[in-house]
């Protein structure tokens, strides 16, 4: 368990995290999230020692963040890079040697992720003669091979092709699987809804929202359902009369609609069921939650306006 | 390992890997070895046989030089005075290349002078030199003295008194000797001019590259920027210690295949001198007549130079790293590492200007300055212990190095608090108001 407690960073005079709080449960990936600015990157680089907090401290399985974690972290950040005079297999084997691992180790883990990534063709090619996708591949072998606890990605989906994004993205649900924390920082909201247990928002410093990924889409909802149905359109309205909002029609065929509506006063699925079964013949009924794009415009729209 | 070793080991990998090293590996000591070829070889130009006509109206060598004859030189005799314009234009005399003229005078002034049409080469002018000598010699027993000319030869020894000053070391007898130091300082300088831009270089790359922030989620970034600084001294003292095998080497070369006849009197073609003959004509050796090559392999004393040379080189380097590390990580580009390095290059000047006033001016209040001034003290320590020192001078240069280390490890101390921010800055611009708010920090 990842514990943060009342850390903030000031830069001179300007406050780039603000007395954040929050807990990280292991085994769990934890989608961090903000607009561009918001103190994402410093709450990353504080976890990962590269900068200290101003004030506050991290925990780590309850012992405070120390040396000896650099061993257990693996960190891939947004501005990530290589040395692009070496070649495959010696810059890995560095990147695991800088982490702890012996020279053997580091040789033996190489291999194993150039194996399982299918580049191992590649460990003699300089880095610089490398595809982009490739180099984006070791890059993401080499905040692994070390086999860490705790994993930090900022943005580690942007610049992949979608056969790419796939392979990565099994591989984030496979370190979960094995007892690993993710910390995974994106505007890829899309990944955040697949892969995501829980979220923490981000805005001008502060944590702003901070749960699982289901509980803030609960907590988000609008009381919207769509609604596919047989049957006649003013039965229909009839008999959303005095408790929903018709958002939206769409004609699918004769007599034949798929209808988004609104609840006025938080109807539940039941009622909005009652309602409409005894009208028209329902084909489909479902709750729209919203998605993480959502809950994050409203969030940071609302955040920005106090 | 310790990750600062792990660092300085990628970046010697790194140096060792580019071309400009190993390219600086071969053309640097081919370079000095040529320049000695050079400065020895310009003692040796010239023609290398002659026909040498004698002047000898008295008859006083008798028509004889040598009991046997030499190669390269042949002598004639002529039984009368020869005007030295008659020499230069007559037909008479224009297939002879030089003339000899001994007068009924030679025996009081001793002075004997050849006139030659093309400058013989060294070698010749010393077999010239040996032979007309020993045959004056024999002429000069034989009118002054009742001994034979062997037990002559036994008793006679050169006297050679050098005057140095007590309170000048670096007199004219030792002035070659501090420019060897000079020109080894002059090296050390050089390679902490490659070295140091390398640590800027690399720091801007890395920066570049955006592996910055990866490395430091692993190393403090204490570490980082010490393992740059080590790692390009590795990869100087690589390359030096290439320079100093293949420069040895090359030497070597030179003194055994190449012009053998210039170091070992046994070689000379066709005048068997021996030391006792060198010791007779008031020389150790045939190189003391070629200045350049007396310096190379005699005056200098390596066993002594080179690892005073490394304490030296150690310091300097020190103290030049800081600054070229602050450079690194204060420019927002290459282009902008570039540019600033001009003022650290403008340092390194001065060290090359307090080099050349210690020659100029050994015991100068300015020289004085520099030997204690942490940026020029390696340099004015290198030319004197070239020279000699006593062994209180000799503490005095350790009490500077040691003036020198710890201003750089300030300086280095202060280079990691603006490398710690430094390395994760990118793009901005160089000013100094960034370094103080870094400093600040």
């Amino acid at each position: 368990m990842i514990e943060i407690a009342s850390v903030s960073k000031f830069y001179n005079q300007k406050r780039a995290l603000d007395g954040v709080d929050l807990t990280i449960q292991s085994g769990k990936i934890f989608g961090l999230i903000g607009p561009n600015g918001a103190g994402k990157t410093t709450l990353i680089r504080i976890l990962n020692q590269i900068i200290e907090p101003s004030t506050g401290h991290v925990r780590i399985g309850g012992v405070p963040l120390n040396n000896g974690h650099v061993k257990t972290f693996g960190y891939l950040p947004e501005e990530r890079g290589l040395y692009r005079e070496m070649k495959v297999l010696d810059h890995l084997v560095f990147l695991a040697r800088i982490r702890g691992l012996s020279k053997s180790d580091a040789l033996k883990a190489s291999n194993f992720w150039l194996d399982k990534f299918e580049i191992n063709p590649w460990s003699a090619k300089r880095i610089d003669s490398l595809s982009k996708g490739m180099a984006q591949k070791v890059q993401f072998i080499g905040t692994v091979l070390h086999d860490p606890n705790v994993i930090i990605l900022d943005e580690p989906l942007s610049g992949f092709d979608p056969l790419n994004i796939q392979l990565i993205l099994q591989e984030i649900k496979a370190m979960k699987k094995a007892g690993k924390t993710v910390i995974f920082s994106t505007h890829n909201m899309n990944s955040v809804d697949e892969i995501c247990d829980e979220v923490g928002l981000v805005n001008q410093g502060k944590l702003v929202a901070h749960d699982h990924v289901s509980a803030l889409r609960e907590k988000h909802k609008t009381g919207a359902f769509k609604v596919r149905y047989k049957g006649n359109q003013i039965a229909f309205a009839n008999a959303l009369w005095t408790g929903f909002e018709l958002i939206h029609t769409e004609e699918l065929g004769d007599q034949w609609f798929q209808s988004v509506i609104k609840s006025r006063h938080g109807e539940a699925f039941n009622d909005v069921y009652n309602t409409l079964s005894s009208s028209v013949e329902l084909q489909l009924l479902e709750e729209q939650l919203p998605g993480m794009q959502d809950i994050f415009l409203e969030l940071v729209t609302h955040h920005s306006h106090e | 390992m310790n990750k600062s070793v792990l660092i300085a080991f990628r970046e010697l990998k790194e140096r060792i890997g580019n071309r400009s090293f190993k390219l600086m590996l071969f053309i640097g000591p081919l370079l000095i070895v040529s320049m000695i070829y050079l400065l020895l070889e310009s003692g040796n130009q010239g023609v290398t046989s002659m026909k040498v006509l004698i002047s000898d109206p008295t008859n006083l060598f008798e028509n004889k030089i040598a009991a046997r004859t030499t190669e390269g030189v042949t002598y004639y005799f002529y039984e009368d005075y020869i005007e030295f314009d008659a020499f230069k234009n007559s037909p008479e005399f224009q297939e002879f290349d030089a003339l000899i003229e001994l007068n009924e005078k030679v025996l009081i002034n001793k002075k004997v002078f050849l006139f030659h049409r093309e400058e013989p080469n060294l070698q010749l002018k010393m077999k010239l030199k040996f032979e007309i000598e020993r045959r004056m010699e024999e002429v000069l027993i034989e009118q002054f003295t009742s001994l034979e000319v062997d037990e002559f030869r036994k008793i006679k020894q050169p006297l050679n008194i050098d005057f140095i000053n007590v309170d000048d070391p670096y007199s004219q007898a030792d002035n070659g000797v501090a420019w060897i130091g000079y020109f080894l300082g002059y090296i050390m300088i050089f390679f902490i001019a490659i070295f140091g831009t390398n640590i800027t270089k690399s720091i801007n790359r890395e920066k570049m590259n955006r592996i910055s922030e990866v490395i430091l989620a692993s190393v403090k970034s204490r570490q980082l920027m010490l393992g740059k600084i080590f790692g390009n001294l590795l990869a100087s003292f690589l390359q030096l210690f290439a320079w100093i095998v293949l420069v040895a080497l090359g030497l070597w070369v030179l003194q055994s295949l190449i012009i053998p006849e210039l170091f070992t009197p046994e070689h000379l073609t066709g005048v068997q001198v021996s030391d006792q003959q060198l010791k007779e004509l008031g020389m150790q050796t045939m190189t003391q007549e070629n200045m350049p090559m007396d310096l190379v392999f005699h005056r200098v004393n390596y066993w002594w130079l080179i690892p005073n040379f490394i304490l030296f080189f150690l310091g300097t380097y020190w103290i030049f790293a800081s600054f070229f590390t602050i450079m690194g990580a204060m420019s927002g580009d290459e282009s902008d590492g570039q540019q600033f390095l001009v003022p650290i290059w403008i340092l390194l000047s001065l060290t090359i200007f307090a080099g050349y006033n210690t020659l100029s001016y050994p015991d100068s209040g300015l020289t004085t300055f520099f030997s204690f001034f942490p940026w020029t003290s390696g340099m004015v320590s290198m030319i004197k212990v070239t020279v000699g020192v006593t062994v209180t001078q000799y503490l005095g240069i350790l009490f500077a190095w040691f003036i020198q280390v710890s201003v750089g490890s300030a300086f280095i101390l202060l280079a990691a608090r603006i490398f710690q921010h430094g390395i994760l800055s990118y793009s901005h611009r160089f000013s100094l108001s960034l370094f103080f708010s870094w400093l600040r920090k």
